[in-house]
């Protein structure tokens, strides 16, 4: 296999809010730019969410138009479906090898027709909404995912040849081989996000086990407009829950699983699926249990304010235990922290677990001198003066790699990011 | 300031024979689930003129974008006519598809359907779809009569005008610079550093204010791209993205004129004074703000906490004061409004400074009375976690139930219903109160009038859109940077200034930029040189009375017009129009909504 070889001025990895905005910043101040993504498509998290706090756009709406400048972008290559396996640094350049993971289809002649994705008798479950609703085995991974190639997944194809047959363009290769690339860098940009702690954190919250009680970005995929039912209903049997809580901190401020932060998005988000639930089910009766809500940025007092406004039920207390009863009716057993004393146990149809944020990748594994935190989120080499300048010369951070934030925020750190890039180059 | 204008905006006719593309989008659910949308699309494929007419769940997708790009394509589309969201939020995408497919940019039409249509009556689904249709009329009528248009080009200063030296403007100017720019801080104090200056120990650092004032400005004094005025005081800012001009008055009296083809403002915040008799300050000397406890802090004797003398043996801390005030609850400030956001840094410095205290002086007792406890930062909740076990006293309150401070002569006492033991009213007294004061904005009023910036209801600079132009004015070439946004800590404001930074330096990677070409143009043959249409423009330079072929006739200054349309108003013989939104266009509009 000939080597494919990418020489730009900036290399960014991950390709989120922060990556696509950093990738931008640095494009139009005529830097030419290399994305590297794992997943199929460009758009990170951001992509998947209903509509976002506190404007209440929806997500699709602002994040579509970036992804799309990105890809129209003249001075910018994105390489999705690519895992970035090392980065060397020689002398002023870094080298990173990079794979390109087989989709089995020839990328070069797939006009996107989703004939193969029409044939294909096997179904898995769909990762992009969070498992609830079904893709076929060989499919474009969602609506306006960027690139439009459909991807195949072998370890669940039976070789029926289908969508061979179906394929107009005879673009389908069951032999495909992972590619490698290399791409010349002068500097580097880590904006590799966040992953939410895991539905199995914390036994006290049922290990992931009761089917009603579910993760937040579950939660979006069933608000957003093109969500897997099209309509709220919980897992366990398809109904309309009457009766929704939020446990708030599950999976941070807890030193029990070692997440001692604040999370620092989940108290909005919660707040925002509560204002939308409300819409979608203007008769549920919704409640967030919480210890401190924290609506600290620009606009999200008042977003609380109307939350409350609407008739959500904000109570101050700790959630102890959420076992379910026979019909899988979760069961919260709560401290107060307000009203009567002694813990109570309250059943609810539906039950959001708001969990936190924890990094999504390791970014001192690639070895170029940029150090992780106690928490595995990207160093700042001096946080006073810069706020994307790491401990590795040249490699500089953005977004949620470097710690929980909101949307605003990331892309914020993503200018910052870019302008210290362009600096730094520009002393070479 | 004419020799600028590289390129006024031209009026070439577009000769070819008109052909639209109408695209109505799903927006998700947002459009589609109140307005039949195949049916509007259907609607309009019959409609005089239009080409071809598509619905699809989101236009503004790279999909969507594609379809337009294949019509014009393979159909010949030569101008398009979008019904979707607001133009506010995608009308430069669709230009930018036009522009890449080879059709002049302005010959498409941003028809809001969702803000103006299905939004609005969600009730009335037939009416909505009903209402989208005649929009989406008028739009065509209106790109029909559209003509293709260029950008302005002006000749841009290649400098960045930070106005503000504390640690945001600091940051600013260094990024700038790094990127080659010029840049130049005007400060009004007699320093660089800002709030920063006062601050003792800084979280999450631990090291000083003034010393991390030095690490910045030690970098901004070495770095030969940038300029300092300190003590300038600013009386006049006048010009546009290109070509702002900052007058300012010096110490000794004389004046001088910074010339910048961007402005980064970096003015930072205010603390929030409390009005007199607010938990008693200002009537009772033992009432302070954090700012002042902070100083007080840093200057006592090493073996007690003193004020004014006195020992200081037990202290209350109250948050939120002049912060997340609720109607029915606070007194409004002067302008009548509430602080009814919240400050976000006092509950960390809050508890950061109470570690310090309870550092030096441990015997010292310190009660807590808060809302919620913010300390959102990554290490923060260790400054809660110390503070619980240093011993000190949580209480909390609803927003309802305020904590009431009364002094006699045995000292204050202090009531608070406290939610955490179950509402019960507690009463216990303290040497000192402390008032956990937020920010307001500086005061910057003279500058914001004069270069007309808008700004929110909580009073700080207000941006485009805080996700998709988050350090942005209205205003083209004006930037935002630090607390004059929004309160923030001085880690923030690092991010925020350099994107600001970043978005100068995209403004003037070129030596020219491209301006909106949506200014008064006049029709030299129709103008009868009657002279009313300048007297309406209120922008200075932008509409003048001037020769044309020996005729006089009104003549517009395109850099400096703003597309205002005050001329359009009082012309008799409709001569002078705003490019792209003319009297005949709007007059088709008209027509198309109000025809049967
Ligand atoms: C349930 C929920 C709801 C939310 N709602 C809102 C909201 O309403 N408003 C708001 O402002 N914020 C919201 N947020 C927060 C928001 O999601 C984040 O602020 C934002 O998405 C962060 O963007 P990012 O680019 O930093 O990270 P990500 O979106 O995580 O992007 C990182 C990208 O890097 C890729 N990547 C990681 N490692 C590698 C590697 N080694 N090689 C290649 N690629 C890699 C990942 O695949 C991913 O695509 C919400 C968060 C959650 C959990
Ligand atoms: C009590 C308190 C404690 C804090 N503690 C911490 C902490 O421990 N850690 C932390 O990170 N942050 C802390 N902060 C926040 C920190 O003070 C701010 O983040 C920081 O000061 C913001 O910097 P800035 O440059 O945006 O604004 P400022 O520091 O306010 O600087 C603005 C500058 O602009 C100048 N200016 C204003 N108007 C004009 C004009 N018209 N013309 C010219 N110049 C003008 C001002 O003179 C000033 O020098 C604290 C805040 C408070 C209130
Ligand atoms: S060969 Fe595999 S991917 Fe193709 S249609 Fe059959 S099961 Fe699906
Ligand atoms: S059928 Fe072929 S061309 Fe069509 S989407 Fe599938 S791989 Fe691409
Ligand atoms: S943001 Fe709210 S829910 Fe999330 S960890 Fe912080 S306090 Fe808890
Ligand atoms: S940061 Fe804390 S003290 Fe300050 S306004 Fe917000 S909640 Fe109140
Ligand atoms: S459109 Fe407004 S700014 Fe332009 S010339 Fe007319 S009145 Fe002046």
């Amino acid at each position: 296999m000939s080597l494919e070889k990418i020489e730009v001025d900036a290399l960014v990895v991950g390709s989120g809010i922060a990556g696509l905005q950093s990738a931008l910043d640095l494009a139009d101040q005529g830097y030419s730019v290399a994305i590297v993504e794992r997943n199929p498509s460009i758009g990170g998290k951001m992509i998947s969410l209903s509509k976002v706090f506190p404007t209440l756009d929806c997500a699709s709406c602002i994040t579509t138009p970036r992804m799309a400048s990105v890809s129209h972008h003249p001075r910018i290559t994105t390489l999705t479906y690519s895992t970035v396996d090392a980065i060397r640094r020689e002398g002023k350049t870094f080298t990173a090898a990079i794979t390109r993971k087989p989709r089995y289809i020839d990328e070069k002649e797939c006009i996107s027709c989703k004939r193969c994705e029409e044939v294909c008798p096997v179904f898995l479950p769909d990762e992009y909404e969070q498992g609830m609703g079904a893709k076929k085995t060989i499919s474009i991974p969602f609506t306006n995912a960027i690139p439009q190639f459909p991807v195949m997944h072998p370890e669940h194809c039976i070789r029926c040849g289908a969508c061979a047959r179906a394929c107009p363009k005879d673009c389908i290769d069951f032999l495909q081989e992972p590619a490698p690339v290399e791409i010349k860098a002068k500097a580097v940009i880590l904006a590799t996000g966040y992953e939410t702690t895991p539905m199995t954190a914390k036994k006290q919250y049922g290990l992931g086990a009761l089917p009603n009680v579910i993760s937040p970005m579950a939660a979006e995929r069933l608000l957003a407009p093109h969500g897997p039912y099209g309509r709220v209903l919980r897992p366990s049997d398809g109904m309309t829950p009457g009766s929704i809580a939020y446990v708030q901190c599950a999976g941070s401020r807890d030193k029990s699983i070692g997440i001692p932060y604040c999370s620092r998005v989940c108290c909005m988000y919660a707040i925002k699926q509560a204002i939308l639930l409300s819409g979608s089910l203007p008769i549920a009766d919704i409640t967030i249990y919480y210890m401190d809500i924290r609506a600290f940025g620009k606009g999200y007092e008042q977003f609380y304010n109307n939350a409350r406004a609407m008739g959500i039920n904000f109570v101050k207390a700790k959630v102890a235990r959420i076992t379910e009863d026979e019909n899988h009716n979760p069961v919260v057993r709560i401290e107060k922290q307000e009203g009567t004393s002694g813990p109570e146990e309250i059943k609810h149809e539906l039950v959001i677990l708001s969990q936190g944020l924890v990094p999504a990748c390791d970014g001192s594994k690639f070895g170029l001198g940029a150090a992780n935190n106690e928490f595995g989120f990207v160093k700042l080499s001096d946080e006073t003066v810069s706020s994307a300048v790491t401990d590795g010369a040249g490699v500089f951070v953005a977004g949620t790699a470097k710690g929980p934030r909101d949307i605003p925020d990331s892309v914020v750190d993503a200018g910052s990011a870019a302008i210290e890039a362009a600096s730094y180059i520009r002393r070479l | 300031m004419n020799e600028k204008i590289t390129e006024a905006a031209s009026k070439d006719n577009y000769r070819q024979e008109p052909k639209v593309g109408v695209y109505v989008c799903h927006c998700g659910g947002n459009i589609s689930d109140i307005i039949d949308v195949k049916a509007v699309a259907e609607a309009l494929s019959k409609y005089p003129g239009v080409t071809v007419a598509r619905e699809y769940a989101f236009m503004c997708s790279s999909n969507g974008q594609d379809l337009i790009a294949e019509d014009i394509k393979n159909l010949g589309v030569n101008r398009t006519v979008v019904a979707a969201c607001s133009p506010s939020l995608h009308e430069l995408t669709f230009r930018n598809v036009l522009q890449r497919a080879g059709v002049n940019p302005y010959l498409h039409e941003h028809v809001n359907i969702r803000e103006q249509a299905s939004w609005v009556h969600k009730l009335d689904k037939a009416g909505a779809t009903a209402k989208a249709i005649k929009l989406a009329q008028a739009g065509v009528e209106k790109v029909l009569r559209k003509d293709a248009l260029n950008a302005i080009r002006v000749a841009a200063e290649q400098r960045v005008a930070v106005i503000g030296g504390g640690v945001s403007g600091m940051r600013a100017a260094l990024s700038a610079a790094g990127k080659g720019l010029e840049a130049v801080i005007i400060e009004k104090g007699p320093r660089l550093g800002g709030k920063l200056l006062e601050l003792g120990k800084m979280y999450p650092s631990g090291e000083t204010g003034p010393a991390i004032v030095k690490k910045l400005s030690d970098l901004v004094l070495a770095e030969g791209k940038i300029t300092v005025h300190t003590s300038a005081e600013i009386d006049f800012v006048s010009g546009f993205v290109g070509n702002f001009k900052i007058n300012f008055k010096k110490t000794d009296g004389s004046s001088a004129q910074v010339k910048a083809g961007a402005i980064v403002m970096a003015t930072g915040y205010e603390h929030y004074k409390p009005a007199k008799g607010e938990f008693g300050y200002g009537e009772d000397a033992n009432v302070v703000t954090l700012p002042e406890f902070i100083s007080l802090l840093k200057n006592s004797p090493a073996d007690r906490l003193e004020y004014s003398g006195r020992e200081i043996k037990s202290l209350a801390l109250i948050h939120c004061v002049g912060s997340r005030q609720v109607e029915g609850v606070h007194k409004p400030q002067a302008d009548g409004r509430l602080n009814d956001y919240c400050s976000r840094t006092c509950c960390t410095s809050a508890l950061h400074t109470v570690n310090q205290l309870k550092d030096k002086y441990p015997g010292v007792r310190v009660y807590d009375i808060y809302r919620d406890i913010r300390t959102y930062g990554m290490k923060h909740e260790e400054y809660y976690d110390k503070a619980s076990k240093d011993g000190v006293l949580f209480m909390r309150h609803n927003e309802a139930d305020q904590p009431v401070v009364t002094s006699d002569r045995t000292g204050h006492t202090v009531k608070v219903k406290d939610v955490l033991t179950w509402g019960e009213e507690l009463e216990f007294k303290a040497d000192l109160v402390v008032l956990v004061t937020g920010m307001t904005p500086a005061d910057i009023t003279l500058i914001k009038s004069q270069l007309k910036l808008p700004s929110g209801a909580d009073r700080f600079l207000q941006e485009v859109h805080p996700k998709l132009r988050p350090v942005e004015l209205a205003n083209s070439g004006i930037f935002v940077a630090g607390a004059a946004q929004y309160p923030m800590d001085s880690t923030e404001a690092m991010a925020s200034a350099g994107t600001a930074a970043a978005k100068a330096a995209i403004l003037l990677a070129e030596p020219d930029i491209p301006l909106e070409p949506f200014v008064a143009v006049v029709d030299e043959h129709k103008c009868t040189g009657c002279g009313l249409c300048p007297a309406e423009c209120s922008y200075d330079g932008a509409l003048m009375m001037g020769e044309h072929n020996g005729k006089k006739v009104a003549v517009v200054n395109p850099a400096l017009c703003k597309g205002c349309g005050a001329c359009v108003a009082v012309c008799p013989t409709r001569a002078i129009n705003v490019a792209g939104w003319t009297l005949d266009q709007f007059d088709a509009m008209v027509d198309a909504i109000a025809k049967e």
